[in-house]
């Protein structure tokens, strides 16, 4: 069965990813992609993957497309450049795809044992986390405390995204703003009545996401996404400007930064307290409390400034949109 | 008989993966992509407890939410460049 399940499942990624290339309007590439992380995250439930599974249906389905969107309504639905058939490319990326499925075939077998990813550390991390951490899910003791470094990086890459596009696009509350007339879902009773039963539903299961990820999946980055995917569609219904007054670019800008700046916050005071850095044993009396209070601020941080970071990108662009469409 | 569920979600995401292909009006592809979307979560929920992994309802959960997030935001830049649209023709 998990054969047959698999192999449909990369079956529809195959045709899905072509027709996405393929198609000229790109409206529907939009649409097409939203499939793609639909199907990529089944794909990843299948193999038992279940944390990159939440993270792909967060972001893959639902705010990727969403951001895809914001900027189909900056540039306009078609592509522009006349059909020409690019053979160079195609023949390039035909011998490099070759190149690597040969690669593959030297592989070891999905989920063997002797392959060098399970002979490496993941064995340790198997039998001592439970000791050393001891919180049900691994994902969350590698990724917050034995790669804790790692995903410092991680978070610092999307706050240095945000950043980027703060930059690139027109900044946010600055200068003189127009009042729009046409904000929000005009008279759209049903679609709000429900958003707004929805809403703090949304807002709980991201925490529930949040502060549950040591024990099944979850963690801050799905967390964070949820939460902006909440407020994104509160902008959609009843406007930016609403949705701006409610939450402030400025103290979104000061949050993307205090997620990170808690984060090393947290590695620099393991630093002082006579452990490694972002070693978060030495922050209790007990080491395995003083990993866990470690990884409830860490993903704490990461789920602030992912959450602040989306939905300042989000509005960053719906501002460009706006002031796009009134000047066309 | 959850094997016989799964199997049966499969041919209709196919389906409607088919109708999102093909089009013609955007209502359609729109209407494809949220039911691709449905049918996801009720795959993940079903391989779920086919595989003895129930906390797979944590994602499909997500899916129900982020699904409905992404259909309204489709339909609103649809009706927002179709305001576009009208404003630049009259």
């Amino acid at each position: 069965m998990g054969q047959i399940l698999d192999f449909t499942l990369l079956f529809l990624l195959l045709v899905t990813a072509v027709a996405t290339a393929r198609v000229r309007d790109l409206f529907a590439a939009v649409m097409l992609s939203g499939i793609y992380g639909l199907v990529s995250a089944s794909f990843f439930v299948t193999m038992d993957a279940v944390d990159v599974a939440f993270t792909e249906a967060a972001v893959g389905a639902g705010v990727f497309p969403l951001l895809l969107l914001a900027v189909l309504a900056m540039v306009g639905r078609y592509e522009k450049t006349a059909y020409r058939r690019p053979w160079a490319a195609l023949i390039l990326v035909t011998i490099t795809g070759a190149m690597l499925v040969n690669g593959t075939l030297d592989m070891p077998a999905f989920g063997s044992a002797d392959s060098p990813a399970q002979q490496h550390v993941a064995q340790r991390y198997i039998e001592e986390s439970p000791e050393e951490i001891g919180i049900p899910n691994m994902v969350t003791s590698v990724l917050a405390s034995y790669r804790g470094y790692d995903t410092l990086g991680e978070v610092v890459v999307i706050f240095t995204a945000a950043i980027g596009v703060l930059a690139l696009l027109p900044s946010l509350g600055g200068g003189v703003r127009r009042k729009r007339e046409s904000d929000g879902m005009g008279d759209h009773q049903v679609l709000r009545i429900v958003s707004k039963i929805l809403m703090p539903v949304i807002l709980l299961f991201a925490l529930y996401v949040q502060f549950h990820g040591e024990y099944g999946p979850g963690g801050g980055f799905q967390a964070g996404v949820i939460f902006a995917a909440g407020i994104i569609l509160y902008t959609m219904l009843f406007g930016l400007d609403t949705a701006q007054a409610v939450i402030k670019p400025s103290v979104l800008r000061v949050l993307a930064a205090t997620g990170v700046l808690l984060y090393g916050g947290v590695g620099l005071l393991s630093f002082l307290s006579g452990a490694n850095f972002l070693d978060y044993s030495a922050l209790a009396e007990d080491p395995v409390s003083g990993q866990h209070i470690g990884i409830i601020l860490i993903e704490l941080g990461v789920g602030i400034t992912v959450a602040a970071a989306i939905i300042l990108i989000f509005f960053a662009f719906s501002e460009a949109a706006g002031e796009n469409g009134e000047e066309t | 008989m959850l094997a016989g569920t799964a199997i049966a979600l499969l041919v209709v995401m196919a389906m409607a993966l088919i109708r999102a292909l093909l089009g013609p009006t955007i209502y359609d592809r729109i209407l494809a992509v949220n039911l691709f979307g449905t049918k996801t979560v009720l795959l993940i929920a079903v391989a779920g407890f086919l595989f003895g992994r129930p906390d797979f309802l944590d994602i499909a959960l997500t899916y129900a939410l982020i699904n409905f997030i992404s259909v309204i935001g489709v339909l609103r830049f649809f009706e927002y460049s179709n305001a576009q649209t009208d404003g630049k023709g009259a």
